[in-house]
């Protein structure tokens, strides 16, 4: 079987840091506080599953690196540079490769930005969730309204250029009047890109627990879909392209922003997930997705991740056994599924028809057939000869639309269990 | 055994009152059962039984017991107390001479304690009332054995008031049963005659009969005939229930005991049937049961079609153990194939229900409750329908007629008032009041039976704080204004959420069937109209508004699998859900008319 990737085919790296000063209540990523004597031998099991990665990979060029977590800004700068030192050692990194940190306005200062901005990071990923003070408290924020222009400010004289912002909306009780204000201010701040994500209720997070118990209301649908909507104009009337549900960037080109069918400003990254291109997760929890050719040359792919807690991938490293806690075997009608349920995530991009065929070998028109033409008909979708992708409608119905392709019965997938390879 | 040496009994009672709790008392007694193996309310041995804490099926037991220097047989049968298995207690009361007549000391004389009463009278048995519970803080020993002398005549001093459950004075009611149950008469070497009074399917044994002996006897396997069908059987073994089976290959007259019969399924032998020996058997069979009538059908459907073929098996077995049983294919354009089932009454649809959800593993969508209706065409022919959606097109129609029943209800007499105010609001008569002391009072009505097969018994329940308790037996049919109300989602008709009501109720069942349907019917990615309608005419509507957003707000950090799980899931949950015109409707808004008084 032959590896499709051409050396220009987009690849991933994704680095967790499984690590937060505190945990947020609403959060369900696989990130601890008080985990401070584990960074050290974190960050080398880190740098050793990634040595250990190279020898299967071959020289294969990283497109984009992500450093996500948790807080990777919470790490000493001799322990990031460690990190970057691992990568640059364990793969040959693309030119112009997109090299994006997160970073929490509570754990980082000048200083940190010049250590990451002197370690060749190229883009920041600020999680800054509000401008209003009862908010962040709700939200259970280390930081505050202030920390959040301290630390852009940093980021700016550090020199970073390409800047995303996150935020959450749809709160319990949050009004519109709150929702704009904090977005006037993010907007004021210009920052190249900004996520902007509906509250999800995750099970397992305080949180849920808090809803479920009475303690919190549960989220206003309705109210989160007028958010939404709004929040679709304003960043539209600013300037910025809606290129994926929750995430909006500046052009970066003197098109009219309607012309634009992906922003410069994108996240080169997370476009390779949507994009269901390939990537390797490095660290507790972190998945992988990496494709092949089935006899008949079909796209199949893996899809695994990695064991979960932190001192058991420790250990594991250590003592050179798997990693892997979970993998499935992405079938090639399951795989055209999740072409479509991703691709059409993203806004103006939608699933382009000559990629689809390139990737599955086979026409989107015949395997879709009678998904493409309800979904037309209900006014979910709209096609031309370049591409299939979500009306206004379709986007706010993203479920619905995407779980038509998916394959009734999961038949094609396969758990297995680690270590079985 | 002696004839003289015999007491045959049942126990009777109104429900919970303690039945089965006296059985396990005297079962312990007479050391039918060891401390060890003794374990509450032992003769409910179904699962169901067990968990509800609600005999469903009569069982009988043989117990052995010394009395003044002589040893005596006796054969109880323990009965259900609820009102849809009364049919097991009149063939239990058949096959003996005498009835224990069990009433709670807190509650009194209730519904059931004067049906069951009343069945025993009829059949000519001696009744030994008990007055149990006088344990309970509540209990009212002398009143309750007023209450009893009252009816029965027998002076209050001489009924025993005892405590099944701690054990106070139980062997009061051994010496009464002794002493003033008859002894069964019958001619031991007559023809073989023996009342079959129960049946039931063991999977390794086939149909076990449960016979009472009224002549002749069996001794050892021979070859029997059924009187009715002439079925001719081949036993495996005759014997006594110990409560469990014991080969005695030996039956005489006066005894109770089991054949197994050889026959594979019970449809090959009905209950009230009298078996006698092939070869020079009896030419006169005694008299047996009235035929079970099923008052509630409803539609069943497998909430996966493919699941028909289940279902179907399904209920063939269920049927082996519960006679009363019935149904017939039916089809609907909602659901699919499915069956018209009939029951007894709402709680034996519950038992079905369950019974089919937990020992057969079956995701099942039950339809609206509805009872049989005469249709009298203009062609001047008579059609019987139980489903609404068989009602033929209003023109053909001259007239329908709805069953009705004597209701009565028992309660204490401060909650006359609401009481009536429940029977007038569902179109019931007051019959007569009758005082059964300064403060109980029973109240007899005329009412239609489909206004009390749903929801009538809780509400009844809520209004007298759990005080009052009704019994009802089928009377008369009569003419009724009676409409079909159709449910209409996305401007199509669902079959199977339409039902018959009294065109008085129409307009507000519609109201609530409509806003209840709005509950339950999720918000789709249109907005979906939810109408009632009697014939052309919309007397209610509704809308469920379009959902506003539905999509994943996160899906980045690679976790593809769990993200595409989660559609998954979602695509799932609607398959559970069934598609009438592109619009989902979950399971319970089948059954949703069941709750229409809720709040
Ligand atoms: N306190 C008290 N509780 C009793 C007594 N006898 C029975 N009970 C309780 O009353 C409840 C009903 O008892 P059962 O013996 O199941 O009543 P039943 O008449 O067989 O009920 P059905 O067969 O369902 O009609 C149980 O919880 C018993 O424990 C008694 O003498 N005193
Ligand atoms: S800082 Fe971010 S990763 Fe850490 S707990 Fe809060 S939301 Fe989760
Ligand atoms: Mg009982």
């Amino acid at each position: 079987m032959d590896s499709i990737p051409s050396p220009v085919d987009p690849f991933g790296l994704y680095i967790h840091i499984p690590f937060c000063e505190r945990k947020c209540p609403y959060c369900d990523f696989n990130t601890y506080a008080g985990l401070g004597d584990l960074f050290e031998r974190t960050v080398d099991a880190l740098c050793a599953e990634m040595a250990g990665r190279r020898s299967r990979l071959g020289d294969r060029p990283v497109t984009s690196v992500f450093v996500g977590g948790g807080t990777p800004t919470v790490l000493a700068d001799a322990q990031l540079e460690q990190l970057m030192a691992a990568v640059h050692a364990s793969f040959s990194l693309a030119a112009g490769c997109e090299i994006t940190f997160e970073a929490n306005p509570g754990t980082v200062d000048r200083d940190k930005f010049g250590c990451l901005r002197s370690l060749g990071v190229n883009r920041l990923s600020i999680g800054v969730q509000s401008f209003q003070p009862e908010e962040l408290r709700f939200l259970g924020r280390i930081h505050d309204v202030e920390d959040v222009y301290r630390a852009f400010d940093a980021a700016r004289t550090a020199g970073f250029g390409n800047i995303n912002l996150d935020f959450i909306f749809g709160l319990p009780h949050q009004e519109m009047a709150q929702w704009q204000d904090t977005l006037g201010r993010a907007l004021a701040l210009g920052p190249e890109h900004l996520s902007l994500y509906s509250l999800i209720v995750e099970p397992n997070t305080p949180l849920y627990h808090w809803v479920a118990t009475g303690k919190t209301d549960a989220p206003d649908e309705d109210m989160a879909g007028e958010l939404y909507e709004a929040t679709i104009e304003r960043l539209a009337a600013a300037g910025y392209v809606h290129y994926e549900v929750s995430n909006w960037a500046k052009p970066g080109s003197t098109q009219p922003p309607d012309a634009v069918l992906m922003p410069e400003y994108a996240c080169r990254h997370n476009l390779v997930y949507w994009r269901n291109q390939e990537y390797l997760g490095i660290g507790p929890g972190a998945h992988s997705h990496l494709r092949r050719r089935d006899e008949q040359g079909r796209a199949v792919s893996r899809r695994w991740s990695n064991h979960k807690p932190v001192p058991g991938y420790v250990r594991r490293v250590q003592q050179a056994e798997p990693v892997e806690d979970f993998a499935e075997e992405v079938g090639p009608r399951l795989s055209m599924g999740e072409t479509m349920m991703l691709g059409l995530r993203l806004v103006r991009e939608g699933v382009e028809r000559e990629r689809f065929q390139a990737l599955h070998r086979c026409d989107m028109e015949e395997v879709f057939a009678a998904q493409l033409r309800d979904l037309q008909a209900w006014g979910m979708i709209e096609t031309d000869a370049a591409r299939v992708r979500t009306t206004r409608r379709g986007l706010l119905m993203g479920n619905q639309t995407a779980a038509l392709f998916l394959p009734d019965e999961a038949v094609e997938t396969d758990a297995l269990e680690a270590g079985q390879h | 055994m002696n004839l003289d040496h015999i007491r045959n009994i049942s126990i009777i009672a109104h429900i919970d009152h303690g039945k089965s709790t006296l059985a396990d008392r005297l079962m312990q007694m007479t050391g039918t059962v060891t401390a060890r193996e003794m374990k509450e309310q032992l003769l409910d041995s179904m699962d169901l039984e067990r968990e509800k804490g609600v005999t469903i099926k009569a069982s009988a037991v043989r117990m052995i017991y010394r009395y003044e220097g002589k040893e005596y047989e006796i054969n109880l049968i323990d009965t259900p107390g609820h009102v849809d298995f009364s049919y097991e207690v009149n063939r239990a009361l058949q096959a003996c001479e005498g009835a224990v007549l069990v009433v709670d000391a807190s509650q009194g004389i209730q519904a059931q304690t004067m049906a069951h009463l009343f069945a025993a009278l009829e059949q000519d048995l001696t009744i030994v009332p008990v007055i149990n519970k006088i344990d309970l803080p509540a209990a009212m020993p002398d009143d309750v054995a007023e209450e009893v002398e009252e009816l029965l005549g027998v002076p209050a001093e001489d009924i025993p008031r005892i405590s099944a459950k701690t054990d106070v004075n139980v062997e009061a009611v051994l010496h009464q049963i002794i002493e003033q149950v008859p002894p069964p008469t019958g001619d031991v070497n007559a023809p073989l005659r023996a009342l079959v009074f129960d049946c039931l399917y063991d999977p390794y044994k086939g149909v076990i009969a449960y016979v009472r002996v009224f002549e002749g006897k069996i001794e050892g396997t021979p070859r029997l005939t059924a009187m009715t069908t002439g079925k001719v059987l081949e036993p495996l073994e005759v014997g006594v229930l110990t409560p469990a089976m014991l080969v005695t290959n030996s039956l005489a007259a006066g005894e109770v005991g089991y054949i197994a019969t050889g026959l594979k399924t019970l449809q090959d032998l009905d209950v009230g049937d009298t078996i006698t020996l092939a070869e020079g058997g009896a030419t006169e069979r005694l008299p047996g049961y009235q035929p079970l009538k099923p008052m509630v059908f409803a539609g069943l459907y497998p909430s996966d079609a493919d699941d028909y073929g289940e279902l179907r098996d399904a209920l063939e077995k269920l049927q082996l153990n519960d006679a009363a049983l019935v149904y017939e294919p039916e089809t609907s354009q909602a659901l699919g194939f499915g069956f018209r089932l009939g029951f007894l009454g709402l709680f034996h649809m519950e038992i079905v229900q369950e019974r089919l959800e937990r020992e057969y593993d079956l995701d099942i969508i039950f339809t609206a409750p509805s009872v049989e209706y005469r249709v009298n065409m203009t062609d001047g022919s008579v059609m019987t329908i139980d489903s609404p959606a068989a009602l033929p097109e209003p023109t053909k129609i001259t007239s329908v007629e709805e069953p009705w029943c004597e209701l009565r209800i028992f309660s204490p007499s401060e909650h006359i008032g609401t009481i009536m105010d429940l029977v007038t609001k569902r179109r019931g008569e007051l019959k007569n009041q009758t005082w059964l002391d300064t403060k109980r009072v029973e109240i007899a009505c005329m009412i239609p039976l489909s206004e009390i097969i749903v929801d009538f018994y809780n509400e009844l329940k809520a209004r007298t704080r759990g005080y009052a308790s009704m019994d009802y037996t089928l009377d008369e049919y009569r003419a009724a204004d009676m409409v079909k109300l159709d449910i209409l989602v996305n401007q199509q008709p669902v079959d199977a959420l339409s039902i018959i009501v009294h065109r008085d109720d129409a307009y507000h069942k519609g109201q609530r069937l409509v806003s209840k349907m709005k509950e339950i019917i999720p918000r789709q990615m249109f907005t979906v109209p939810i109408q009632a309608a009697i014939g052309n005419k919309i007397i209610s509507r509704a809308n469920v508004q379009a959902m506003r957003k539905d999509v994943l707000a996160k899906c980045y950090g690679g976790d593809i699998t769990r993200k595409r799980k989660l559609l998954e899931k979602q695509t799932a949950g609607k398959k559970r859900m069934k598609m009438v015109g592109q619009v989902e409707i979950p399971q319970e808004a089948f059954m949703s008319v069941l709750r229409l008084e809720e709040e």
